[in-house]
């Protein structure tokens, strides 16, 4: 090498050092990362809070007991709501294509603020009661959500393919919007097929 | 006389009238009131109860805009890099309280969400004010911290660039002293 090359040697290490030293700077004048993807997480584990062991064969007069979780991956602290609703196989769930929620009224609701990276859970118990058969057809009369008894005057017919009285259990996450100023359906939601035994 | 006499019966007749006409004018019109005071609750339906609601509607969406008026304090002073995480666990007790609320609300049992949800407007009440408190000190922080790091970095590159120069001579310097003496000797004479 003669000196022109190590010339070129120096100018091009003194730059790079002289770039590390101003990296700080750099870091206030232009943001670095950002660049991965924002999502919220939401999830049922079963009693035992593992996801195994979910309730499936119900009835009455016994009490069941689920967790329901909710992750915070937004980039910021988000106040979220979950909306617990009661189907049979015939109302409609939320639509995912259009990311509408389903039109059914919310039996309970959790209303709660998560930091970003942070996640938030809490158990749900849930019963049933005024539970009757009349030919094919269950009706029940009422679901209690942590103690509270919520009117719901619901029915299902059996299920010959599935060989069950089915009810849904399921949970959608808003999140408010802070520009619309408003909640709006975050376009999550999960659900627990429920078989009616009455006895 | 006849005339005397008719005039002066009608003048009995008018007072008689008269007499009669004040007397049925007060009982008419006690009658009349004591009919409308129990008229009253049937001409405004359940008024006692749709005041309930409107009161708990109220209260609840007093309770609702505060909390999300908070939340949006509290997200300011987070982007400018506050630590918010005390103001987040009151919001949560705020939510609770909301939730619940909105709960009794739909059962109908408007006195429990009045409750609950003053509850909740007075846990995050004061969030707000909170919250731009902490906003405005991590401004000033990050305003000297902005300051600290551009000093820093501008001292830091006019070292490495000095220090790269003068490296750069003792080389040079060296690098020329080597060369020459590797040159090869002249010799006068020849064999």
């Amino acid at each position: 090498m003669d000196l022109e090359d190590y010339r070129v040697l120096f100018f091009v290490v003194t730059l790079g050092l002289a770039l590390v030293a101003a990296s700080p700077a750099l870091g206030v004048v232009v943001p670095f990362g950002g660049g991965s993807e924002r999502f919220s997480e939401l999830w049922l584990l079963g009693p035992w809070h593992m996801a195994e062991g979910y309730p499936f064969d119900v009835g009455v007069n016994e009490t069941y007991g689920v967790f329901v979780g909710v992750g915070n991956h937004m980039g910021c602290s988000e106040y979220y709501v979950v909306c617990v609703k009661f189907r049979n196989s015939t109302q409609p769930l939320p639509d995912i294509d259009n990311s509408t929620p389903s039109a059914l009224p919310p039996l309970y609701e959790y209303s709660f603020f998560v930091a970003d990276g942070e996640t938030w859970e809490s158990r749900l118990t849930f019963g049933f009661e005024d539970v009757s058969l009349v030919g094919d057809v269950v009706f029940v009369g009422g679901v209690t959500i942590n103690g509270v008894v919520f009117p719901v005057g619901s029915s299902a017919v059996w299920d010959s393919e599935y060989g069950g009285f089915y009810f849904q259990l399921f949970f959608e996450l808003w999140r408010y919007d802070v520009t619309m100023q408003s909640f709006r359906y975050h376009n999550r939601f999960v659900g627990l097929w429920l078989n009616m035994t009455a006895s | 006389m006849a005339i005397r006499v008719g005039v002066r019966m009608s003048v009995c007749e008018t007072r008689r009238l008269s007499d009669v006409g004040v007397m049925s004018f007060s009982r008419l019109f006690f009658v009349l009131l004591i009919l409308s005071v129990f008229a009253v609750p049937l001409f405004v339906p359940a008024v006692f109860g749709v005041d309930g609601e409107d009161v708990a509607a109220s209260a609840v969406d007093r309770a609702e805009a505060e909390v999300a008026s908070a939340y949006e304090a509290v997200l300011d002073a987070e982007e400018a890099g506050a630590d918010v995480s005390g103001l987040l666990d009151r919001l949560n007790v705020a939510g609770g309280y909301l939730a619940e609320a909105h709960v009794w609300f739909g059962l109908g049992d408007f006195d429990e969400a009045v409750r609950l949800a003053d509850l909740c407007y007075g846990v995050v009440v004061d969030v707000s004010g909170e919250a731009f408190g902490l906003e405005s000190e991590a401004h000033a922080l990050g305003v000297t911290d902005s300051v600290v790091r551009m000093t820093g970095s501008m001292v830091g590159v006019v070292v490495v660039v000095f220090l790269g120069f003068v490296v750069w001579r003792v080389f040079k310097r060296r690098y020329s002293r080597r060369v020459l003496e590797m040159r090869p000797e002249v010799v006068s004479g020849g064999s």
